[in-house]
């Protein structure tokens, strides 16, 4: 394994991109809430939302950054690592990446700096805008980099060129995959979750510490509002609608992260149970029986095809790895539910303050978005094995010849540890960001003296 | 339609030199043109508000390139895998350098950031310019056998090459000069104080030093690609291009004698897209040009998609580049003139 060259690529890619989505989907997520922060600011001048606005977008610098250059080696590695795959898609995935690009980046890139730094340059109307544009800018990368994934795993819009590559034959399918569409409403609400549970989190530890307790209140509201909001979408109507998607257009992979071998009606739905590939069953299953049919065809009785009806070389390459990768994700998205649930309550009964082992939850559950988006990920791309474009390219027939298993050891290696040492410093200051606080003007250490 | 996708590729890669060149520039003259946190802060004030909209283009530059040109894309990248992911990574410490050093209002801190900056921009000057003589210079291409280019071998320019040779190492020193040159001409424009003092004595050394580096950068052309110059008798697009140069020129060194700093910004801006301009119209169709034999090379037409999925994207580019330099626009006009440190929120930029 160590010598296959495909492997490394696989490695590299997957780890780079893991690693590079940490970021936007937080952008992504608290973008919105900097907007409404902004605007209600604007509308209503009330200084606590100005405060909360500032200290996030101090955050949001901070993150933003690392997303742009961690997001940079993305699209070049389309080339160096994946050459064949550029070969054969470039005419049609190549216009979603300079889509993205073009629309997205320029958009956010002009504002970004502005919101950061500008509020006192720009005044309250255009900073607002400035966040307005940042905003939209994110999340309209989010669109075509699912555009350019829904291609992957469900292909709209194309024909084949002379040469045999791919070529558009209709921009609008394309870009309007049905796919794409619903991954995009799972993947952003998903993103949400994030934010709102960042934002949650600060909020009980500003209320647990004692200091900042006004700002901690309101970051608590607004976290656990929209976190609930958020997680509710999460699971239904987007995941929901993707899970039905996946059955119709990916059955195989529907089968592999269900860990189900047999075909048959009243399909369960396993809550607990390991893949065992080579028996072809499931050890120690706990089962709700016909859940699977219901959730994927909407009645009981429907027949959900079992990894058997399908020839082993189109089976998912890590069943064990997908299995445990959805059911991650799907089991979090439900605990996500219930915290939110119970934490929105309290507030309502006006009894958050007081309940301090919520709030120490609270304070300490803002990583598991990130465990189950990078779940979903994993279920979504694994899901894709052994297709690279699914149903039309493999996944072994994409990855440049030219590039020796070494060489791409070598710079997965190098990325591994910058990314190591950028994490370190990423970590330490946001950490110092939070902890300095919202209420006092200026960054943290900067005291009362104005501008050094 | 290949054409015109040729031609977009170039104004984007131009549009990156000239607006990321004066940030590379004047961060590679950081220690030089700035003694003190103050002045540090002047030069990063100057840079900060829109470098991330300059590298975009760059971005941008690779997103058309993949859509336009993947045989070409999947050619060049895997050929210089590992000079390419050192780009990758010095683009990347730039970048964290420029966001993080603001954050603390440390001199530890700063200086730290700092040096981290003025190395990657250095780097990142000279691997451009690299890059550029690599195309100029062309690459062993074969038809059907995928190659990895080693970083040098014997320093000739023909037959088996490296990554550096002579050529393209001369012209990776010349682009180091010129962005330097063009980010003081920058700086010369944008700050005041000492730094604005310093700045307008380097553009008085440095200009010199680009026209007689470009005297022999075009000398070694000629030696290396002599067919790159008749080409150029016969096309007009070439021409326009020359008399861009020879007006850049004009400019700059009027500019040096009389001090308008506008008109020296201008003129540089001006001298790296006639270069550049001139480069992609001799060069045409070429992209890749083979150094085995030229019948193997990879042209905008052998390299380039299927005509509709290239007819596609004429469409929406348009509409992009116009909205690209509209949100610039809006954004711009509260960074204009010199620059303000206090007007910052916070400290940092």
């Amino acid at each position: 394994m160590t010598d296959d060259a495909a492997f490394w690529h696989r490695v590299q890619f997957a780890f780079t991109i893991t690693y590079h989505y940490l970021f936007p989907q937080l952008t992504m997520g608290l973008a919105w809430f900097l907007v409404a922060w902004k605007w209600l600011h604007l509308r209503t001048g009330e200084a606590g939302y100005g405060q909360a606005a500032r200290l996030w977008a101090r955050i949001f610098g901070i993150n933003f950054a690392v997303g742009v250059v961690t997001g940079i080696p993305m699209e070049f590695q389309f080339g160096t690592n994946w050459a064949g795959f550029s070969k054969y898609a470039g005419g049609v995935i190549g216009q979603t990446l300079a889509m993205e690009g073009m629309f997205a980046f320029f958009l956010e890139s002009a504002f970004i700096g502005a919101l950061v730094w500008g509020d006192k340059r720009l005044g309250p109307r255009s900073h607002f805008l400035a966040a307005l544009g940042v905003a939209m800018g994110s999340w309209m990368s989010g669109y075509f980099i699912l555009v350019t994934n829904a291609f992957m795993q469900s292909p709209k819009g194309h024909a084949f060129a002379a040469n045999g590559s791919l070529r558009i034959a209709s921009l609008r399918d394309f870009l309007l995959n049905p796919w794409a569409l619903i991954e995009f409403c799972h993947n952003q609400a998903a993103a949400l979750v994030t934010g709102s549970f960042a934002i949650a989190a600060v909020g009980a530890f500003y209320v647990l510490r004692g200091a900042d307790r006004k700002q901690g209140l309101l970051f608590l509201k607004w976290g656990t509002a929209v976190g609930l909001f958020a997680s509710l979408l999460v699971a239904y109507p987007t995941g929901d609608a993707q899970a039905k998607m996946v059955a119709v257009h990916q059955p195989a992979a529907l089968a592999a992260m269900e860990g189900r071998f047999q075909s048959g009606p009243m399909a369960d739905i396993t809550l607990i149970g390991q893949p065992n590939v080579q028996k072809r069953q499931l050890d120690n299953p706990i089962r709700l029986p016909g859940m699977l049919s219901y959730l994927a065809f909407g009645t009981f009785h429907s027949d959900v095809p079992g990894l058997g009806a399908f020839p082993e070389d189109t089976w998912p390459t890590n069943i064990e790895l997908l299995y445990y990768a959805f059911h991650v994700m799907a089991g979090l998205g439900t605990l996500f539910i219930l915290l939110m649930a119970v934490a929105t309550l309290q507030w309502l009964r006006g009894r958050l303050e007081s309940s301090r082992r919520l709030l120490w939850v609270l304070m300490l559950a803002f990583p598991f978005p990130f465990i189950a988006n990078t779940a979903g990920w994993m279920t979504a791309e694994m899901g894709r094995q052994p297709w690279l474009i699914y149903g039309l390219f493999r996944t072994r027939q994409g990855y440049s010849e030219a590039v020796s298993s070494g060489e791409a050891l070598f710079t997965l290696i190098g990325f591994a540890g910058l990314y190591f040492v950028l994490g370190l410093v990423y970590l330490f200051l946001v950490g110092r960001e939070v902890i300095h606080g919202a209420g006092k003007s200026g960054a943290p250490g900067a005291g009362e003296v104005g501008p050094v | 339609m290949a054409e015109l996708w040729y031609a977009i590729l170039c104004l984007m890669i131009t549009l990156f030199v000239v607006l990321d060149g004066w940030d590379i520039g004047a961060g590679a003259l950081h220690f030089v043109i700035a003694k003190n946190q103050d002045e540090r802060r002047i030069v990063i004030a100057a840079i900060g508000p829109l470098w991330i909209w300059h590298e975009v283009w760059l971005v941008g530059t690779a997103g058309v390139l993949f859509m336009a040109f993947p045989q070409a894309m999947a050619v060049a990248f895997p050929a210089y895998y590992l000079a390419l992911f050192l780009v990758l990574w010095t683009l990347l410490l730039r970048g964290i350098s420029l966001e993080f050093r603001g954050h603390i209002p440390s001199d530890l801190w700063r200086a730290f950031w700092d040096f981290v900056f003025v190395v990657s921009n250095v780097v990142l000057a000279l691997v451009l310019g690299a890059a550029i003589g690599n195309v100029i210079r062309g690459m062993p291409l074969k038809p059907d056998t995928p190659f990895s280019l080693p970083l040098f071998t014997d320093f000739g320019t023909r037959g088996a090459v490296g990554l550096l040779d002579w050529y393209t190492l001369s012209v990776a020193v010349f682009t180091l000069v010129c962005l330097c040159a063009h980010g003081a001409s920058y700086l010369a424009l944008r700050a005041d104080g000492e730094v604005y003092r310093r700045a307008k004595i380097l553009t008085k050394w440095l200009w010199p030093c680009t026209a007689f580096l470009l005297l022999l950068v075009s000398l070694g052309t000629y030696h290396v690609r002599p067919e790159l110059f008749t080409a150029m008798a016969g096309r007009p697009t070439a021409w326009t291009m020359l008399v861009l140069l020879t007006g850049a020129w004009a400019a700059i060194f009027t500019a040096l004698r009389s001090g308008a700093e506008t008109r020296m910004f201008f003129g540089g801006c001006a001298l790296i897209a006639g270069l550049l301009g001139a480069a992609a119209a001799s060069l045409f169709p070429v992209m890749l040009y083979s150094t085995i034999n030229p019948a193997y090379s990879i042209t905008a037409y052998n390299g380039s998609s299927s005509a509709s999925s290239l007819r596609a994207a004429a469409f929406w580019w348009p509409v992009a580049f116009a909205l690209a330099l509209l949100y610039v626009s809006f954004i711009a006009k509260y960074y204009s003139g010199r620059v303000q440190t206090s007007q910052d929120t916070h400290h940092p930029y």
